[in-house]
């Protein structure tokens, strides 16, 4: 944990772009929220894998939101249920039901059904917001640390050299 | 557009996703024989084992290997061991959950084997004893001691004596209170004072005459009064004595019912022998009908399905909700199906006395979304000691509410070799040899039994009794039970699948009873005489008391008439002669009010 979370650092640290570090933290968001074992997480693995996502960021939110699915199942169970039966949508559920990649998928479970929707619904707004903040953490909390004093006095000193090197030959 | 795809992270994908599926290959045999243990031993209530499983992809199917199912009553013993089982499933309706399977094969099908290890997952409840189960309620042929009999009964007779003499005593206390209470001789001679002095006032002219009017008139009510007093506590007391008189008459029969009694428990009544082949098969018959019954109960929840359960045909269905696992719901199917089918199943079943072969067809666990019945036809001929026997029979719950099944067992030439009639100490029967024409044919509506049964036994060779047996009744019953080489059964039951009540009928029943009923009838009679003698002395003497008691009554019931008596006198007295009203004129025309 502690780990990824110095990761974590690092990449926000980093010169990545925000909307890959944003995007990996909302797939995971799908991948750990949704029962982990369903047939959409195949798809967001392959979005993962062919998108310029951050791995290290999708690995640490999947870890996070595994853990928070836990609790927010009875929830996911209310939405799913509310989800599917409700009447007008019964027809469309009808048909999917008929399909064997839909119920591969086990859609017509409360809680696949409430935590991909809600995953799902929260994918735009988390994206924006996680966005957001990772530009605001660099301009502000970055900037005002790499002008502190200790900071200036740490990147004058032969360790900080030496990592900044280390690092170069690490990512060659 | 490059800046946002990474080509390479496809070929990583592709290593990922064989990587799970590599996964999934090498574990899946082992989570297929897990979930089948589990649910097995979930369902039967006790261990479920599978020595393997090996479920293949193309074409899709499952074999299954050395299948173990514990005896729940006997976790030392498997219930079914099947050697081998192999079935093609339908890989389509596998992605949709649905485990349908076109045909099975089981193999190997053995019943009874021993197991190496204890099978139970709960503690086995007692099992009744065998001993109990054949236990044969034999009359006895020794008349029991009639003084240490009455010493240790508890009598009807006794018991009845006692209470009506403490009723008896009780009622007596309140109505020698109550007489106490009532108008009595104190109360007569005011009377009669007051009737004086209402003829010395007669005597003082029309003066006195006017004056003694009101007096007259009270006197005349308070006297009513007491009459009237009287009359309503004498019909009370009557009714009492009545109910009294009724208890001491029902006394009188009291010893009749004590007889029977007695004569029931010591076994002394023939009614024993006159359902001996109940007595003798009831217990073991009865024994299989529970058993079935309780194989049944376990296997009616799975035929019937969840959907079946909620009464829910079409539209979204929602199942019971599992912890942190969510709910299913469930919506129409274009064709469809239950989530686990077996269309065709071929079996072969390996028992002592040969191969039988057997096909059942549709085994489903949701028979209202299929729309057929489980049936199944079993039969083996020219077995070991059998000629033929043949099994069929209908499992029908299409309808939940109106569930119909049905069972047709017929079994010819059927040899039987040292099979225990009773296992009593007392009169032990066995038959030696004998061969067995068997045919049942059961049907279950709901919960209702219906079920005949019969058997004809012929070339029998039948033991009974033990070596020494003094007794001259067992000693009769051997004799003619040794001497039987054929004789027929019927066993009927009915009531229902948790309280099923057997009856069986035999001519063996007939052959016993002319053998050892008069013998009992004779000893039947002489120990009603003993106890009748015995029981008329015992209560001589508390029937006296109570009559006495009783005739105490009678004296109560004299004074009340003789109260009412005596005030009715001097009534009359104080009408007609006392106050000589005819022709008495009143001034201002006044009329006397009586």
């Amino acid at each position: 944990m502690i780990k990824l979370l110095a990761k974590l650092l690092r990449v926000l640290n980093s010169e990545t772009e925000p909307g890959q570090i944003s995007l990996g933290l909302c797939f995971s968001m799908i991948a750990g929220l949704t029962p982990l074992l369903s047939l959409h997480n195949l798809f967001v693995l392959l979005l993962v894998c062919i998108l310029r996502v951050n791995f290290a960021a999708f690995l640490l939110g999947l870890g996070v939101f595994t853990g928070i699915a836990y609790m927010l199942d009875p929830l996911f169970h209310q939405i799913g249920l509310a989800v599917l039966t409700t009447t007008s949508l019964e027809g469309l559920w009808t048909s999917l039901y008929q399909s064997v990649w839909w119920r591969l998928e086990h859609f017509n479970n409360s809680i696949v059904m409430g935590s991909l929707v809600f995953s799902v619904g929260a994918f735009v707004p988390i994206l924006l917001l996680s966005n957001l903040l990772i530009r605001r953490y660099r301009k502000h909390i970055l900037a005002w640390i790499q002008k502190t004093k200790i900071m200036q006095m740490f990147k004058a000193s032969k360790v900080y050299e030496t990592y900044q090197t280390l690092s170069a030959w690490r990512h060659g | 557009m490059s800046k946002w795809i990474r080509l390479w992270g496809l070929g990583a994908f592709v290593v990922v996703a064989a990587i799970l599926v590599g996964v999934w290959f090498v574990f899946v045999d082992g989570w297929v024989k897990c979930l089948i243990e589990d649910a097995g031993t979930e369902a039967v209530g006790a261990k479920v084992e599978l020595d393997a499983a090996d479920l293949s992809l193309f074409p899709a199917g499952l074999a299954l290997s050395r299948l173990q199912v514990t005896d729940p009553k006997e976790p030392m013993n498997n219930a079914v061991e099947i050697a081998k089982v192999t079935m093609g499933l339908d890989g389509l309706n596998l992605l949709r959950r649905k485990i349908i399977v076109d045909e099975m094969a089981v193999e190997g099908v053995r019943v009874g084997t021993p197991r190496s290890t204890s099978g139970a997952t709960r503690d086995v409840l007692s099992q009744e004893e065998e001993s109990g189960m054949f236990s044969i309620d034999l009359p006895s042929l020794e008349v029991p001691d009639v003084k240490k009999i009455l010493k240790q009964e508890d009598l009807e007779t006794i018991r009845l004596i006692e209470t009506l003499k403490a009723d008896l005593k009780k009622e007596r206390d309140t109505w020698d209170s109550r007489m106490k209470e009532l108008p009595g001789n104190a109360q007569l001679a005011q009377y009669k004072e007051r009737v004086k002095k209402l003829k010395q006032a007669k005597k003082g002219g029309v003066e006195g005459i006017l004056g003694g009017v009101g007096e007259v008139q009270a006197l005349q009510q308070d006297i009513e009064q007491d009459i009237a007093s009287l009359k309503n506590t004498k019909q009370e007391f009557e009714e009492k004595v009545a109910l009294l008189r009724t208890r001491m008459a029902q006394l009188r029969t009291a010893p009749k019912r004590d007889i029977q009694h007695l004569k029931a428990k010591y076994n002394l009544s023939p009614q024993g022998l006159a359902n001996m082949s109940q007595t003798l098969l009831g217990g073991k018959i009865g024994s299989w009908v529970r058993e079935g019954a309780t194989w049944y109960e376990r296997a009616k929840p799975f035929l019937e399905g969840a959907q079946a359960l909620q009464g829910k045909e079409s539209g979204p269905g929602v199942q019971r909700p599992l912890r942190e696992e969510g709910v299913d719901v469930h919506f129409k199917e274009e064709k469809p199906l239950p989530d686990f089918l077996i269309r065709r199943t071929t079996v072969s079943i390996n028992l002592d006395l040969g191969d039988l072969a057997g096909t059942v067809y549709h085994i489903t666990n949701d028979q209202p979304t299929f729309g057929q019945p489980t049936t199944f036809t079993f039969s083996g001929d020219h077995l070991e000691g059998v000629q033929s026997v043949v099994l069929e029979g209908a499992l029908n719950h299409v309808v939940p509410n109106d569930s119909k099944d049905k069972l047709v067992f017929q079994a010819k030439g059927y040899g039987l070799n040292n099979f225990a009639l009773s296992k009593d100490a007392k009169w032990p029967v066995t038959m030696m040899s004998g061969l067995g024409d068997i045919r049942m044919n059961a049907t279950l509506k709901g919960q209702d039994l219906t079920a005949q049964g019969g058997a004809i036994f012929n070339n029998l060779q039948l033991s009974a009794g033990k070596e020494g047996d003094t007794n001259p009744l067992t000693q009769a019953l051997t004799s003619a039970v040794t001497g039987i080489s054929q004789f027929s059964l019927q066993a009927d039951a009915s009531g229902t699948i948790k309280q099923p009540v057997v009856a069986i009928s035999s001519d063996l029943d007939r052959i016993l009873q002319k053998a050892a009923g008069n013998m009992v009838n004779e000893l039947a009679a002489k120990f009603g005489a003993n106890l009748q003698t015995a029981i008329s002395t015992k209560i001589t003497e508390p029937m006296k008391e109570l009559k006495s008691k009783m005739a105490g009554f009678d004296g109560i019931a004299g004074d009340l008439t003789e109260r009412v008596t005596q005030r009715n006198d001097i009534l009359k007295s104080l009408l007609e002669k006392t106050l000589p009203t005819k022709g008495l004129k009143l001034p201002g025309g006044l009329k006397l009010p009586f």
